[in-house]
């Protein structure tokens, strides 16, 4: 193992310029000819169904099994992105369809006054000339109620998911269901603004250049096809965006999310809105199509529907839960139909009594559950999976070349501007206590600007649970934590990975089911700035930033040889272990921090591979970067660090260089017991 | 004005539904406890226990409410219905947690629940395409023996079902604190790896927890039909989510926890109805299954807040 390089692969030599040879995707974001082609035949196909099928039953079904599909992106959304299994789903459905039947029906009339009649000249209400005194008529435009819907649609997502953020898996299902419970029960219990289990009547159609919609399905399928093209664009975008990485990133594994910068409550929250916006929206163009909502539209099955779709299609994957979609309702409205038809011939060519009267439709849910449970148990990835298969790795970028640490320079470290004697963290008589358990009495210690210190102790000692009071992950009773001058103590995670400190966890909080690159991208979260809107838009500014932190992440990768380089595109749960170390130090790396804290970072690694990475650490501190290393291997510490610090129990008992701190009674007790010091 | 005598009777049909539910919320716990995991098939395992108790007293050649037992035949003719409904929701139980969870044993995440959905959806359609979608009149061979207290009335019915269901979660009490399993159930509730290595057999546990939470949800579904006098397929979603509302609010995982979530479910949902309003209720009840999830997660009786992602 040597340091020459490969001319083949050439990674170390330099880096940013070939990669884009080795692995295209590193380079940005670009949609291959081929793929573009292929939207524009499915397109062309969907627009070419109307004229050349020719029967509006099928259109009509058509237009629906397009609503579903729209539904289904939104869940898509909250469930297969953000991973939060929403099983009320529906209400968000029903708080956009009733919205629009609200706002344009004759379900609302109150009495006419003034007040109405600025929204008169808008044409948004109309008058209307009654024996009893003129009343009220709403009239509000379908597109002007989509944004609108969704909006509002939008709005209760985030009150509803508000009261989930702290929970999880099966108890944030449970209370969405409940909300999606309660919601078509309070439609239904208010007849006056929803006419109670009946249904809203005479909700108008859309009109537009003075077009009438009217009851015939063909325009409600085109802006059904408007609708799902739009909301997958919109999807796929927000996936592979900064946005859509840290919903991913909470999906994953929340508190490496949070530890990693990621503001959980503002994406979690975002998710809730995003999906109930794509449901509210839908909601006005379904209310619209059938003219009527009952609040059984919008029950429990309905949701499930959903969430069969996209456990079907594959979850996360925003073609497979069009696909989906669109296979269970033609399975729902046509084929079981057909089926049923040619059964029940069978049957009165046989003569056969019971086979005559089969109706397969009414049998869909038991094939919903059919589906549900086989998928689970036989493929859960779905019919698509969300992620691709990669390439084997060749010979040549299988064998190890070793980076001994020859970085000259590393974008995004650098000397810190020094406070003058200031250290750069300095904690406080710090305590943390876990119900009667004091696992951290009254540490205090100081990690001055550019250098190693290591932290050691016996297993239980206190030292990971220092880390996670820095990273506050869990909170200090008492005590101060000064970072760069600045109290630290008290900000979420996230913030405190904003100000410049990043770290590892010692039993490896990776996101699994995210690449090494995306893994990388997501340490970026805190240092990138594109937004929702720059997501969806893609404006030249936020390719530039996605191009520049691929490139970045590229540089990062680098520091490790081609150990990770190109693996870049294989999700971290395939990497070895001590790549999966290697990749966990990369990705705080990739948030460009002030200070580093390394959990057992050679926890697992051979003897060559512990030397490699010292070096590579060594590397990274003359490169300006601050460390704090928690360590078991005393040659390793002794190797690094200038300055050691020795936990036990939850109390300091010794610091100094490394050798006092061998030589210290109090450490070789701890260590060894109160027998190894009388012997 | 209220009216005592409403009230009163109001809580004893209460009491009587709440010991119902409480029967039916023990599956939901005993499962949770051990595996930390929603059991969605629960819901319709103890809609299928009430059809199957339905046809054991209809193949004693029972049918409607007008042919009354009494005595020892009348003990008899339940004993069977109780042990027919019990077994075989005990078994169904004990099929569901083999054929569609144990494959996935170790898969993390929400993939449990989605796929007792699943089979709830399964259990439910096999019912409605099988049996129907009418509701069924529910033999029901109890004597009208009705006695006063205070304005109110107690019925026979109301008597049986409250000793049986003491009678059952006594068993189930003992079961759990003197036997040897029942020790094996409480140390792999507390920590299943810890458990394990003890040398504990963790998917015996399981299935003994799916067979007694499953045989429960058997007992409970004919209690429902001789309680209504009707079962239908549709019973086992409201049932089965008021039950899990009571699981949740006397805390996840608490055995005495269930059984007082039940009692105060079914309280609310008589007193409920009494005083507020029939069409409320599910609101209300729905709204306290949010709060206490929300806000109180370990509920009255139960442990701290589950720790699975």
């Amino acid at each position: 193992m040597t340091d020459q390089v490969d001319p083949k692969v050439g990674v170390i030599a330099e880096p940013a310029a070939a990669i884009g040879r080795v692995l295209p995707a590193l380079r940005g974001w670009a949609t291959p000819r081929t793929r573009a082609a292929g939207i524009a035949l499915v397109l062309l196909a969907a627009l070419l169904f109307p004229p050349v099928i020719h029967n509006d039953g099928d259109i009509d079904a058509a237009a629906n099994a397009l609503s579903f599909a729209a539904l289904a992106l939104g869940l898509n959304i909250v469930v297969g992105f953000a991973g939060l299994l929403d099983l009320g789903y529906a209400a968000f459905f029903a708080i956009g369809a009733y919205a629009y039947g609200a706002f344009a029906s004759w379900q609302l009339q109150p009495a006419w006054s003034g007040f109405w009649e600025p929204f008169q000249w808008l044409d948004l209400v109309a008058r209307v000339h009654q024996a009893g005194g003129d009343t009220v008529h709403f009239q509000v435009s379908f597109w002007l109620m989509i944004p609108i819907a969704a909006a509002i649609a939008a709005f209760f997502g985030v009150l509803f998911g508000a009261p989930t953020l702290r929970l999880k898996g099966d108890y944030l299902a449970i209370v969405t269901l409940g909300f999606g419970e309660i919601v078509p029960i309070v439609a239904r219990n208010t007849p006056s603004v929803t006419n109670g289990a009946q249904g809203l009547n005479g909700v108008l159609p859309p009109q537009l250049f003075g077009f009438n919609f009217g009851v015939d399905a063909t325009p409600y399928y085109y802006v059904g096809v408007a609708f799902v093209a739009f909301l997958m664009f919109t999807s796929q975008r927000l996936k592979t965006s900064r946005v859509g990485r840290a919903w991913m990133a909470i999906r994953e594994d929340e508190i490496a999310a949070a530890a990693m910068g990621v503001n959980r409550v503002h994406y979690k929250l975002l998710a809730f809105a995003m999906g109930a916006a794509f449901a509210g929206a839908t909601g006005t163009l379904y209310v619209a199509k059938l003219q009527t909502a009952t609040p059984e539209m919008f029950m429990f099955p309905v949701s499930v529907m959903l969430l069969v779709m996209i456990v079907f299609g594959g979850m996360g994957n925003v073609w497979g839960v069009v696909v989906g979609a669109l296979i269970l309702q033609m399975l729902q409205s046509w084929f079981l139909q057909d089926l049923s038809g040619w059964i029940n011939a069978f049957g009165r060519l046989v003569e056969v009594e019971w086979l005559q009267h089969i109706q397969l439709a009414s049998s869909i849910e038991l094939i919903f559950g059919l589906i549900l449970v086989s998928m689970m148990l036989f493929r859960r990835e779905g019919l698509i999976p969300a992620r691709r298969r990669v390439a084997a790795l060749s010979l040549a970028e299988q064998s190890a070349q070793v980076g001994r640490g020859g970085i000259e320079r590393l974008s995004g470290l650098g000397r810190v501007a020094e406070k003058s004697g200031e250290p750069l963290l300095e904690v406080k008589d710090l305590t943390v206590r876990f119900g009667g358990l004091v696992a951290l009495r009254k540490i205090s210690l100081s990690v001055p600007a550019h250098r190693i210190i290591a932290l050691i102790g016996p297993n239980g000692s206190g030292k990971s649970t220092l880390f996670n009071a820095i990273t506050a992950l869990v909170p200090a009773e008492t005590g101060t934590i000064r970072f760069a001058g600045e109290e630290i103590l008290g900000l979420p995670p996230h913030r405190i990975l904003e100000r410049g400190i990043a770290r590892t966890f010692q039993n490896l909080r990776l996101f699994p089911n995210l690449s090494v690159l995306e893994n990388l991208l997501v340490g970026m979260h805190a240092r990138l700035r594109t937004g929702t809107v720059g997501a969806i838009l893609r404006p030249p500014a936020t390719r530039r930033e996605e191009a520049a932190a691929r490139e970045r992440a590229a540089e990062i990768l680098s520091v490790f040889g081609n150990r990770l380089l190109p693996r870049a595109q294989h999700p971290t749960a395939s990497l070895s272990y001590a790549n999966r170390r290697r990749a966990e130090i990369a990705r705080a790396l990739a948030s460009q921090p002030k200070l580093l804290l390394l959990d057992e970072p050679t926890a697992g690694m051979n003897p060559a591979e512990t030397l490699e990475l010292v070096e590579q650490i060594r590397n990274l501190n003359r490169l300006g970067l601050t460390i704090l290393l928690i360590e078991h291997k005393l040659d390793v510490v002794a190797n690094l660090a200038e300055h050691v610090v020795v936990l036990d129990h939850g109390e300091l008992i010794a610091e100094g260089t490394p050798d006092a701190v061998r030589r210290d009674e109090e450490v070789i007790r701890a260590y060894l017991g109160r027998q190894a010091l009388v012997a | 004005m209220v009216d005592y005598a409403v009230l009163l009777q109001q809580v004893i049909n209460g009491v009587s539904l709440g010991a119902m539910y409480a029967l039916l919320a023990i599956g939901f716990t005993l499962v949770y406890g051990i595996m930390e995991l929603i059991n969605f098939a629960h819901f319709n395992v103890f809609m299928i226990g009430s059809f199957v108790g339905m046809w054991a007293l209809e193949l004693l050649g029972l049918s409607g409410q007008s042919q009354i037992l009494t005595g020892l035949a009348l003990v008899g003719a339940l004993a069977f219905a109780f042990v027919a409904a019990m077994l075989t929701s005990g078994v169904l139980g004990v099929a569901v947690e083999r054929i569609a969870l144990r494959p996935l044993r170790g898969v993390g995440g929400t993939t449990g629940m989605i796929t007792t959905i699943g089979v709830s959806y399964i259990l439910f359609n096999v019912i409605l395409l099988g049996a129907g979608a009418d509701a069924k009149n529910y033999p029901n061979p109890m004597p009208v023996v009705r006695w006063e207290v205070g304005g109110a009335v107690i019925d026979l019915r109301e008597v049986l079902i409250w000793g049986i269901s003491f009678v059952l979660m006594l068993g189930l009490q003992l079961f759990v604190s003197r036997t040897r399993l029942g020790k094996a159930m409480r140390a792999t509730a507390q920590d299943s790896e810890a458990a394990r290595m003890m040398g504990v057999d963790v998917d015996r546990v399981i299935v003994t927890a799916f067979f007694l939470g499953s045989a429960l949800a058997g007992a409970a579904a004919l209690i429902f039909g001789l309680y209504y006098n009707y079962t239908s397929f549709l019973i086992g979603y409201t049932a089965g989510l008021r039950a899990f509302t009571a699981a949740v609010l006397g805390g996840i995982g608490s055995i005495t926890g269930a059984m007082l979530g039940g009692i105060i479910i079914g309280l609310i949902e008589t007193l409920g109805g009494q005083l507020i309003a029939v069409r409320w209720t599910d609101v209300i009840i729905f709204s306290i299954l949010v709060l206490v999830l929300v806000f109180a997660p370990s509920g009255l009786l139960g442990r701290a807040a589950p720790t699975k992602s």
